[in-house]
């Protein structure tokens, strides 16, 4: 195991570092850069310290964060206590952003592919090299194939709104971003139901059902800290999971539910809702369309019916549906976040968005509430040239019911890059974005990426991703740039500001997206369109905010004033019949179920399992597992199976495992868990890496991308993880 | 035969009543259509000015602004009546895409 020194980096560390890079890249090591990581213990005084506002960016949350920075080398990263979407706290992960920045394994200078795709021989190039060979190579391919001849995937970052701009004015339709693997379904389902996707007012609920939600491992700020409020004010949590995650274990009722079975009981809740009229007459005269197709639709739906399917006991689900109601409109099904699961997984939400409907929770305390506007001004930039020769339309255009054309389908855009239908897909921009670990079939994506002529990767370590491309360009981590304001949501504790200054210089030959867009925007005689400096840009944005500047530079976080509750008073919903739909005369139009109409989940076979997916604590996607504050906690993945399914394979605790599905296969360590179905195992994402340049990682645990099989919910084009079905056997390594 | 002519012809009035905005019969190239509604209303209105958001309207009010020719919607009526037919279906596809009840509502950043 790394050593853990106190100060960023140590001299050994260093010197074991240095050597290391030395070996594995052409160039030499750049002293002058590097030395500043190792500041001499004069320089560590503490005489010069300073405290710096800036944003976390160790998962998606963005919580306000204090920098404590001594002599030039950040010692200690603080919570904001002004910043509320957080509670005014910083998690351990967030803690751990120290590392992100001082990290040995960051990548340092611009690397030209000179080995065969995969193999790891780099050299070491400079950036004007760099910039003048992705030009070439962009103008190459948009020449021979068209300009959406180019795939850009930009990660969940503040800087990827200027991978969207570079897209348009370089002119590819084909952006796709990380949410088709993430939480696409339901924003569908919420969107077609009430209009917009709401945000949960966990803090003052009574009743919260969480199902496919995991929000005490998965942090949600501020859900995951409203609920333990909650929780202690009464609030109670009934939790539905095959697993026995935290959650679960700090819930009053944890049923863990047949996998795939969960639109039967929420259909089900329904039924004894309506059939009770436990609803509110009032809210559903006035906000609901579609009361009585629904009352007749959901009578086939029983708790007693329901019971076989998901194996939730008919009295409880009865006693749920009651208590919900009555504790409604401070009660709700939670929407949850990662609903990448099944191949209806937006019906499933549809289901779930339902029962929030019928407890009149919406624009409530404790129910759901609208987004609150925070005034950011949109920055008029010119406008992107159109290029006749185009394409009509994105390369996964059609392939889902209601794709959202800003986010695409990974899935849809992966298989007509392999088909190279219906055009020829070429060339691919990737930044801070690492699909070769959380997007399911990974040597699917292998393929796809063997039918490309060029492809480069902008990130702040050697992910998965970047190894297999052709250039790859270091960024800074998010404590050295500059970046926009971008406006954040957090149902009763705030609707915000947040932008980022450096807190310390950028490290090694590190440089933001923003610079390396704009200047490979100039090389490609795109340089008009990004004639203008974040300083410029970001004034723009708050200037219709007279009192942002001077908030964040005093407090790092600005609060614009907005009403949450009754938002929507004398207001109607952004749907076809201006009122919440039961009944979706849109999917009826489509061809599509208008209520959504249970289907059972594929039987899994006598000899194979579900593999689910599901997040802890420690990581996010598969961007910080080598960092060595949370390698720690979890150094390798294991295969979390119920010891009796494993016995009965000769399976014993510990023992190396064979997890093989249609699409690959993986080893790793099994674990035993009695708080997993007997039918079903779960494993952790971003271990198994094929990077070399991740060297805690290396040979260590299983790769879940690996062995998820290749499936898309129907209406959205989300990924549908949970469809995957595994054999498990002992290693014989 | 009868019963298929039937079907054919039911099938097409579905298409066309799910095509949406088809002024011209055709549904228009909606990015086209963008590029087209942002550089008019900006020729008009300064480069700097934030073009009338497709939510603003629902589909409904969109196809009537199109039917009707009510371009004091957008301003300078001139530059909206100099647009082709094809030019302003594909505007109408743009806008009636991202409208404030379509699955996929925009605002005009």
């Amino acid at each position: 195991m790394a050593e853990n020194t106190n100060t960023p980096i140590s001299r050994r560390s260093f010197l074991k570092w240095s050597g290391a890079v030395s070996a594995a890249a052409v160039a030499g090591t750049n002293a002058p850069v590097l030395h500043a990581l190792v500041p001499s213990e004069k320089k560590r005084s503490g005489k010069n310290t300073e405290l710096k506002y800036s944003v976390c960016d160790m998962c998606l949350n963005k919580c306000g964060l204090i920098a404590r920075v001594e002599d030039g080398v950040v010692k200690k990263l603080d919570p904001n206590p002004k910043f509320l979407k957080s509670r005014g706290m910083l998690c351990a992960k967030g803690n751990a952003g120290i590392r992100q920045l001082y990290d040995p394994d960051r990548l340092k200078y611009p690397l030209l592919r000179t080995g065969k795709r995969g193999e790891g021989k780099w050299q070491r190039i400079s950036w004007g090299q760099a910039l003048e060979h992705a030009a070439k190579n962009l103008n190459k391919i948009a020449e021979k194939y068209s300009r959406c001849g180019v795939l850009f995937t930009p990660g969940s970052d503040l800087q990827s709104t200027f991978v969207h701009r570079f897209a348009e004015v370089f002119g590819s339709y084909n952006v796709c971003t990380h949410e088709s693997s993430c939480l696409l379904s339901r924003n569908r389902a919420y969107l077609d139901t009430f209009g917009e996707v709401p945000s949960a007012d966990v803090l003052y609920s009574r009743y919260i059902i969480t199902t496919g939600a995991n929000p005490f491992e998965a942090i949600i700020t501020p859900d995951s800290i409203d609920l333990m409020t909650a929780r202690k004010n009464g609030c109670r949590l009934v939790v539905l999971d095959p697993r026995y995650t935290k959650t679960a274990a700090m819930a009053d009722e944890w049923y863990p539910v047949k996998p795939g079975s969960d639109m039967a009981f929420f259909l089900s809740l329904a039924n004894v809702i309506t059939s009770e009229k436990l609803y509110d007459p009032k809210f559903a005269e006035e906000k609901l369309h579609g009361l009585e197709e629904l009352t007749e639709h959901v009578k086939q739906y029983t708790p007693g019916w329901a019971a076989k399917e998901c194996d939730i006991p008919a009295e409880a689900i009865t006693r749920i549906a009651r208590e919900l109601a009555k504790a409604a409109p401070a009660s709700m099904v939670y929407p949850g976040r990662r609903t990448s699961d099944y191949t209806n997984s937006t019906q499933v939400r549809r289901a779930m968005a339902i029962v929030n409907a019928l407890l009149g929770n919406w624009d409530q305390p404790g129910g759901l509430t609208a987004a609150r506007k925070v005034n950011i001004k949109s920055v008029q930039l010119p406008e992107a040239p159109f290029y006749d020769d185009n394409p009509e339309d994105r390369i996964d255009s059609g392939k889902a019911h209601m794709l959202f054309e800003e986010e695409g389908s990974f899935k849809h855009m992966r298989d007509g890059i392999i088909a190279q239908e219906p055009y020829p897909v070429k060339g691919w921009l990737v930044y801070k974005y690492n699909p070769l670990q959380t997007v399911a079939n990974r040597n699917k994506t292998l393929e796809m990426i063997d039918r490309l002529d060029f492809m480069m990767t902008v990130d702040i370590t050697m992910s998965d991703t970047a190894w297999m491309s052709d250039l790859v360009l270091p960024a800074p981590s998010y404590l050295e740039r500059q970046d926009p304001a971008s406006a954040l949501q957090g149902s009763s504790a705030c609707a915000c500001v947040v932008t980022r200054d450096p807190v310390v210089p950028e490290l090694f030959e590190s440089k933001p997206a923003f610079w390396i867009l704009k200047e490979l925007a100039k090389k490609m005689d795109l340089g008009e369109y990004f004639d203008f400096d974040l300083d410029s840009y970001r004034k723009e944005q708050l200037s219709t905010m007279p009192a942002a500047p001077k908030a964040l530079a005093e407090d790092g976080v600005y609060y614009n004033p907005g009403q949450l509750y009754g938002a929507y008073e004398g207001k109607v919903f952004r749907t076809r019949s201006k009122k919440i739909e039961l009944y979706n005369s849109r999917y009826e139009d489509l061809g599509v179920d208008p209520m959504p109409v249970y289907r059972p989940p594929r039987e899994v076979p006598e000899d194979r399992f579900r593999m689910v997916v599901g997040r802890n604590a420690y990581f996010t996607h598969a961007t910080n597992h080598n960092n060595i504050l949370l390698y720690e906690l979890m150094p390798e993945n294991g295969l979390w199976i119920h010891p009796v399914s494993a016995s009965k394979l000769g399976i014993k605790d510990g023992d190396r495992v064979v997890v093989k599905s249609r699409v690959g296969k993986t080893e790793l360590k099994a674990t035993f868990k009695k708080g997993i179905r007997k039918d079903t195992v779960y494993m952790a994402t971003g271990f198994g890496v094929i990077s070399k340049g991740l060297s805690n990682l290396v040979g260590k645990g299983g790769c879940m991308s690996e062995i998820l099989d290749d499936f898309a919910d129907d209406l959205s084009g989300n990924m549908a993880m949970h469809e995957t079905f595994v054999s498990i056997s002992r290693s014989a390594s | 035969m009868k019963k298929r002519t039937w079907i054919t012809l039911l099938s097409i009035i579905l298409v066309f009543s799910l095509m949406g905005p088809a002024m011209a019969g055709k549904e228009g190239n909606k990015r086209k259509g963008k590029h087209l509604y942002r550089t008019t209303y900006k020729a008009c209105h300064g480069e700097d000015a934030v073009p009338v958001s497709p939510d603003s309207k629902t589909q409904a009010q969109w196809k009537r602004v199109f039917k009707k020719k009510q371009w004091d919607v957008f301003g300078c009526e001139d530059k909206w009546n100099a647009l082709s037919e094809d030019d302003l279906n594909d505007i109408l596809s743009y806008l009636h895409g991202h409208a404030f009840d379509s699955p996929s509502p925009a605002k005009c950043k």
